[in-house]
């Protein structure tokens, strides 16, 4: 293997383990929904950026940011008619509408596009893979550092409040956490695919998690576990790098619900 | 009791909560000091939890909220969602107070849980997270107690030994209590205060005096009434069907 091949390793690794903690808040918290379209909208993020001359990159962190923190407002002007998660859908569709749209009136980068819905972690350069495994170890310590808040909003957000809990900080580090993950995780698994690892890791590790400690660092590791085991099999059999790493991590899932499923089976006998 | 009136936990003044346009709470005006319990009781809808979230500043009100400073708040709320996909063992539920090891145990002995302290939270029983979650709100040394039907799913044995606690509590923690319940009788006797509410206060007092109270026959019913004394006098409004309040002509007779 090469040098770049290890490098996109370790990048997406740590990408991982940055999603697989944020992840089990967004299982906790149900804003997967979400997730998914801060992503969407990260594509019109993209075009955004390219258009203005400015770094992709930075067009989603900026864009996907902004989507994070306003859709979870957009609702109140629905007077409550409609459902949060249906605004959220509405929202992270246009972005993906609006954002193919606009791509693809760039010649240049029509050929990329597949590289933004699905990633490409082998086309990045080093640079990039760099900033994006010192953003990821940056979102763990974000996270470390908000762990008793967020999990308190988690376990029962009224009690939360009522102990005195700042709620509103806590949201907004949160979304934007998000927001950052999946920018982060554009050009590696691709906006289509980015929510898989904030969602596959997390289920995987609470099969086995008796504190919510546990399932964080388990789906932390499922998570960086995952990127090797794609990017390898990717390599091997040439397919697409994104997609093989979600599904080494769905592979990792499945292998932990037989885990399971064996360890019910035995006590049963015993 | 002839004591000077104990330190003011929580004031509020001309509360007002609207939700969907129209008022839940209106002109609520009460004060808890250390070591009272007070019980607010009302007819279904009559905007109790309202009241309760609005001193915890979990619904925006208007009028005033006044807090004593570094006030503690322990609050079990009427619901309390289960959720698998967060494992939790009840131990570490009551540590995330922030309480040490030995004062969360101490808590769950305290309210007859400390067999459930390895359990998961989420496969505990109605009854059991009912004590779990006042565990949970004592082991923060709580300057103010807000419980909200905290007993449901407690059998009948264990809500009166529960209730007995809350008093029990009170006079340990030297907290105030505020209370939500539908258990009228066995509330009754550990109230200082009762307060009857329909969207506004009612009426106010002694348990003894508010269960003679007309305004608190009519809401709860000729049933309620019978079993306890009744003496009349003229209350000061009256209710459309609507729950408006219709002024009446004379006055407290």
């Amino acid at each position: 293997m090469d040098d770049f091949l290890w490098r996109a390793i370790l990048g997406a690794a740590l990408l991982g383990a940055a999603a697989g903690p944020i992840g089990c808040f967004v299982l906790w918290r149900r804003m997967a929904y979400l997730g998914e379209s801060v992503a969407h909208i990260g594509l019109t993020g993209v075009a955004a950026g390219l258009l203005l001359g400015i770094s992709p990159v930075v067009g989603v962190v900026v864009l996907a940011i902004f989507a994070a923190l306003t859709m979870a407002r957009l609702g109140e002007s629905a007077r409550g008619l409609i459902p949060s998660g249906t605004i959220v859908g509405i929202v992270g569709h246009v972005g993906l509408a609006l954002g193919f749209i606009l791509l693809s009136t760039m010649d240049t980068v029509r050929a990329d596009l597949l590289g933004y819905l699905f990633g490409d972690v082998l086309a990045l350069s080093n640079r990039e893979i760099y900033l994006i495994a010192a953003a990821s170890l940056g979102l763990l310590a974000v996270v470390a550092a908000l762990w008793r808040p967020l999990l308190a909003l988690s376990i029962n957000r009224d009690i939360a409040i009522a102990e005195g809990t700042r709620s509103g900080l806590a949201d907004t580090a949160f979304l934007v956490l998000v927001a950052c993950l999946v920018a982060l995780g554009l050009k590696v698994v691709g906006a289509l695919l980015i929510v898989a690892l904030l969602l596959i890791p997390p289920a995987a590790a609470r099969t086995f998690a008796h504190s919510p400690e546990s399932m964080a660092i388990g789906a932390g590791l499922i998570g960086a576990a995952s990127a090797p085991l794609g990017i390898a099999w990717a390599w091997y059999a040439n397919a697409p790098a994104g997609p093989s790493i979600v599904l080494a991590a769905a592979a990792l899932f499945l292998a932990s619900l037989l885990v399971l499923q064996l360890r019910a089976l035995l006590e049963r006998r015993a | 009791m002839d004591r000077a009136p104990a330190e003011s936990l929580i004031e509020a003044s001309h509360l007002k909560v609207v939700l969907g346009g129209s008022p839940i709470i209106d002109n609520v005006s009460l004060a808890v000091r250390r070591g009272e319990i007070v019980v607010l009781i009302g007819p279904n809808g009559s905007g109790k939890t309202t009241l309760l979230r609005a001193l915890l500043g979990l619904v925006s009100s208007q009028g005033e909220i006044r807090r004593a400073a570094n006030l503690q708040v322990g609050y079990v709320p009427q619901q309390f969602p289960r959720d698998p996909s967060l494992p939790l063992s009840v131990a570490r539920f009551v540590a995330t107070t922030g309480a040490s090891q030995a004062r969360g145990d101490a808590a769950l002995r305290r309210v007859g849980a400390s067999g459930l302290a390895r359990k998961q939270v989420a496969t505990l029983s109605g009854g059991e997270l009912a004590r779990v979650l006042l565990a949970r709100a004592i082991a923060r040394m709580p300057d103010l107690l807000i419980l909200d039907e905290p007993l449901a799913g407690v059998d009948v044995a264990g809500e009166a030994e529960l209730y007995h606690l809350i008093a029990e509590l009170r006079d340990e923690l030297s907290c105030g209590v505020v209370l939500v319940s539908h258990d009228l009788h066995v509330v009754m006797a550990q109230a200082s205060r009762v307060i009857c509410i329909n969207r506004h206060i009612c009426c106010e007092g002694a348990a003894d005096a508010v269960i003679r109270d007309p305004e608190f026959v009519r809401l709860f019913g000729a049933r309620a009434a019978s079993e306890l004394a009744l003496y009349t006098h003229v209350h000061d409004h009256t209710h459309r069907p609507s729950g408006e309040i219709a002024p009446r002509e004379h006055a407290h007779g």
